[in-house]
């Protein structure tokens, strides 16, 4: 849930609730009606990888393998990971005793490095002192859903009786005129809608629907166009 | 050769050759990358939580136990859905002809959690399909990418820079009402009782 603060078309603000919106569809694995859980376990200790024990014994690997059993450390393959912690380790896999520096790189669609800069921290614009705004742009759904992806959505709900009557009259306006409206964030409404700090920017779309008294208000975030990729490579499909 | 993405419409099939998009595609991307003391990435490693081991690359393995300990292979595992009731598995739809149904409301569109998207590149589009899709109609029908226990559902639209198809699961929605606080009816209100403090 997110606190997400927003104004309507005639800059009217309220800080609502957005739930994010995700599939129901679940599938449990198992065998012979007993349930299995997915588990990550250690399947190799330390020094004992492949290209490690290639390393250490050259030429006489395959002969070691064999004879000593290199591969295997009793003390730790097979054992459950419960939880852990990312660390970061330098190029040569030894432990860093300061903070690592970071570099923000930029790749073109074919992977190529372009540019490599200091990051720069990016305020989330969700529950920011200026409200999500309604852009004078406002497209039919069936042109918005064949020109742009929408990969995340949020539903926006009422926290009381007077967040109710606000969500629902953007809800019926939308619903009525049958459109989605852009949203713009920031001072200048320009700013993309950015949930968390440092988090994807995206172009947010309004849409309503009414039944009766009930509504439903969602906020569909896309952040790219349906478009051909500039570079194509060879098309997918399994082997016959 | 390569299977591909058959439909048919009234009886008239199609058949497209596909390739997943994504962003990255289409605009690139930004990564953060950690670099070490002599400017080189930095690698990534999960240290248990006792402290015992560091994995790196390479040093663990996932998969599907039974409670008690047992490691099921891949070809073991049977599909249950959340009531314990065994699913049947659903074959690959590539290279199968799919009925195409709709034209479907936008709204079925925005109520799919899109996973994959795919370009289609036409190698037989029927001219119903064709006509249609240019008019801004779109179809649904069921995709599966490999043998599974769970078919997805598909959109084809088309728009002036192609011809794509959304692979994804529905989601459903909360219809939103309100509780009405109770409205104090004035017939009920005695004008001439005087307001009793003392009960307070």
């Amino acid at each position: 849930m997110r606190k997400i603060h927003i104004a309507n078309a005639a800059s009217r603000n309220a800080s609502v609730t957005g739930v994010p919106i995700t599939t129901h569809f679940e599938i449990n694995m198992g065998k012979d009606g007993k349930s299995a859980t997915f588990k990550r376990f250690v399947a190799a200790g330390e020094n004992k990888i492949d290209a490690d024990l290639f390393t250490q014994f050259k030429g006489e690997y395959s002969k070691q393998l064999i004879e000593s059993d290199p591969e295997i450390d009793f003390n730790s393959v097979g054992r459950f990971i419960e939880s852990t912690q990312s660390v970061f380790l330098s190029a040569s896999g030894e432990p860093l005793f300061a903070a690592p520096s970071v570099v923000e790189v930029t790749l073109d669609p074919s992977g190529a490095e372009i540019s490599r800069k200091a990051p720069v921290e990016i305020a989330p614009t969700m529950d920011d002192s200026i409200p999500l705004r309604w852009t004078g742009k406002k497209m039919p759904k069936g042109e918005v859903v064949r020109k742009f992806l929408f990969k995340r959505t949020m539903q926006l709900m009422h926290n009381d009786g007077v967040t109710f009557d606000f969500l629902h009259a953007m809800a019926k306006e939308l619903h009525d005129e049958n459109v989605m409206v852009l949203l713009a964030a920031g001072s200048t409404g320009k700013d993309p809608v950015i949930l968390q700090v440092n988090g994807t920017p995206y172009r947010g779309f309004l849409e309503g629907r009414i039944e009766g008294d009930k509504f439903i208000l969602l906020l569909h975030l896309s952040n790219m166009e349906l478009k051909k990729p500039v570079v194509t490579a060879k098309s997918e499909g399994s082997d016959e | 050769m390569a299977k591909n993405i058959v439909v048919s419409l009234d009886g008239e099939e199609s058949s497209f050759a596909f390739k997943a998009v994504d962003r990255a595609s289409l605009y690139g991307k930004r990564r953060r990358i950690a670099l070490d003391k002599d400017g080189n990435p930095c690698i990534r490693g999960s240290l248990l939580d006792d402290g015992s081991l560091l994995l790196k690359s390479g040093m663990s393995g996932q998969g599907y136990f039974l409670d008690d300990g047992t490691f099921l292979k891949q070809s073991d595992l049977e599909g249950f859905d959340v009531n314990g009731n065994a699913l049947n598995k659903a074959p690959s739809t590539l290279g199968q002809s799919e009925k195409l149904t709709g034209p479907v409301n936008p709204n079925d569109v925005l109520d799919l959690r899109v996973k994959t998207v795919y370009v289609l590149e036409e190698e037989n589009l029927g001219e119903k399909l064709k006509s249609s899709l240019a008019q801004g109609n779109i179809y649904q029908f069921t995709f599966n990418y490999r043998e599974d226990y769970h078919a997805e559902t598909a959109f084809i639209l088309s728009n002036e820079n192609g011809i794509f198809a959304l692979i994804g699961d529905p989601v459903d929605y909360s219809w939103l009402s309100l509780n009405i606080t109770p409205v104090i009816n004035d017939t009920e209100i005695d004008d001439s009782e005087e307001l009793d403090f003392e009960m307070l």
